[in-house]
């Protein structure tokens, strides 16, 4: 009999490596039964691993800390898991090609933000997908970085990735940091430019892993061996350009036709290998240390005031931290 | 108490409102569609906040006690009972949660979370007795489909067509159904003479 797995997913393309191991059969082939739960947030995510609506979930490391330490209710012991991708996040600013231009031609980055932030005539609104996310903690650093006081010269927004379009032509947003494709959309759609890609800000970190309930991986001793397999597998494929076609088609299918109804031309620009595509995605299932995996993020995640000591003790406990 | 209800299926929520609107302590406010959440509790400043999982904006309210620049006077918080799993689980499951203000006791929130399992169950059953006949409908069309082709391939009459199908379903042990969805894809790749 095969083994029933839940994994939640939010409409990414890099949820990819799921749903390329649904469709080419690699789950089948373990022998296990997946159903993909696409869901619009992230606070969904960690709802579902904490009330039993998920077994496992393809999510970036902070909320899955967060979420393991009892922070969206009760505790739920949850693992670094997997590694399935790094990078791939952009930081978009509202403007067209002259803002962009300015931007680019501006070598004193500070002031270069301090003019586009004058032109907009209000304290910057910056969406994140999620507080406990790499995209908060890699926007603050790129604002550390250039001299701007996240907390006093701007304003940050919370919203699902798939709700940035939206909201920046609405004028909810003036820009964003979220996962791919949307920062590739916005510059499309002409509503944003591209100042840094997470890659530029943090080079190769850690941005999804796929994490799975200790419940479960209890209650199915080699499910976690049999999954991580299948995934690895599908992650190789779509870092190979010669499917990439074949994957942004499957990914821009409709939720129905299990797609994640993602635009196609914009996953076009940031599919793995894609030439001259700094930000273009990476999947990458080799395990790191543990330092190296989420070391700066624990670290930031200290200065946000959002760790006690004891919270550290229970990290090292099930695998995300060491000192 | 002051109550906000945030659904943007406006059919539940009127269900849901006029349930509770029965109780004279509670004060009901309907979310309109135009005002985001946060903006909602911003300006009415609910107790409680009942709220549809699937609705995106909801990850807003998570974090207006962390981001400063929120300015919210009277933050919320996910509703939790870690005494009881079941009524967490219950209310996940049915797909709707509660956010309060700090100060709200738990004894003011359970009942009316439990009042939206309820009705968010009821409506999820009626939905799911609705796509099971969409799906009964779908089916029959293809059996329909499937039939028409046969008797133009074979040039028969229609119950020559069912009693073909049935007959086929019946030796394989396989339902009707899956007989004709076969047949159909069959001929689609088969090139007509």
């Amino acid at each position: 009999m095969s083994i029933s797995c839940r994994i939640g997913l939010l409409r990414l393309a890099d949820s990819a490596p799921v749903l390329v191991a649904r469709s080419m059969g690699f789950f089948d082939r373990h022998g296990l039964d997946v159903e993909p739960v696409i869901v619009p947030s992230w606070a969904n995510i960690a709802d579902g691993l904490v009330w039993n609506g998920l077994d496992g979930a393809v999510m970036f490391p902070p909320l899955a800390i967060m979420t393991a330490l009892g922070q969206r209710g009760r505790p739920v012991a949850l693992r670094p898991g997997l590694p399935v991708s790094r990078g791939g996040n952009m930081i978009v600013l509202r403007g067209q090609a002259e803002a962009q231009a300015q931007w680019q031609s501006g070598r004193d980055k500070h002031t270069a933000f301090t003019n586009w932030a004058q032109s907009l005539g209000r304290k910057p609104r910056l969406g994140v997908v999620h507080l406990y996310s790499t995209h908060y903690l890699i926007l603050t650093r790129f604002l550390q970085d250039h001299a701007i006081c996240r907390d006093t010269e701007t304003e940050i927004v919370i919203m699902p990735p798939s709700s940035m379009i939206q909201a920046l032509a609405t004028g909810e947003i003036d820009g964003f940091c979220a996962g791919p494709p949307w920062g590739a959309d916005a510059c499309l759609k002409n509503l944003a430019f591209v100042v840094a890609g997470s890659a530029q800000v943090m080079p190769g970190h850690l941005e999804k892993i796929l994490t799975l309930r200790d419940q479960w991986a209890s209650e199915n001793p080699d499910g976690a061996a049999r999954l991580y397999a299948a995934v690895r597998d599908a992650a190789a494929l779509c870092n190979q350009p010669a499917h990439a076609a074949e994957i942004t088609k499957l990914l821009s299918a409709p939720l129905n036709a299990e797609g994640l109804d993602l635009p196609y031309e914009a996953l076009k620009r940031i599919m793995p290998g894609t030439p001259d595509a700094p930000d273009a995605m990476l999947f990458d299932t080799q395990p790191r240390s543990t330092r190296s995996s989420c070391g700066w993020m624990i670290e930031d995640m200290q200065r946000e005031g959002w760790l006690t000591p004891t919270q550290l003790g229970t990290l090292s406990q099930l695998g995300w931290y060491n000192d | 108490m002051k109550v906000l209800l945030a659904d943007e299926n406006s059919h539940r929520a009127g269900a849901l409102a006029r349930l509770l609107e029965a109780e004279a302590t509670l004060d009901v406010i309907l979310l309109d569609d135009a005002t985001s959440l946060i903006d909602a509790v911003r300006h009415h400043m609910p107790d409680i906040v009942l709220v549809d999982i699937s609705r995106a904006d909801r990850d807003a309210l998570d974090s207006v006690r962390a981001l400063s620049a929120s300015g919210q006077e009277r933050p919320v918080a996910l509703f939790v009972d870690e005494d009881d799993e079941s009524l967490m689980e219950d209310a996940f499951a049915a797909g709707v949660c509660s956010y309060n203000v700090l100060d709200t006791p738990v004894k003011d929130v359970k009942p009316l979370l439990r009042s939206a399992i309820a009705l968010y169950r009821r409506f999820r059953e009626t939905n799911a007795e609705l796509l099971a006949a969409r799906k009964t409908l779908s089916e029959r069309e293809t059996i329909d489909r499937a039939k028409i082709l046969f008797m133009k391939q074979e040039r028969c009459k229609e119950e020559d067509a069912y009693r073909w199908f049935r007959k086929q379903a019946m030796q394989q042990a396989r339902k009707i159904i899956d007989v004709a969805r076969d047949y159909l894809a069959h001929q689609n790749r088969t090139p007509s003479p």
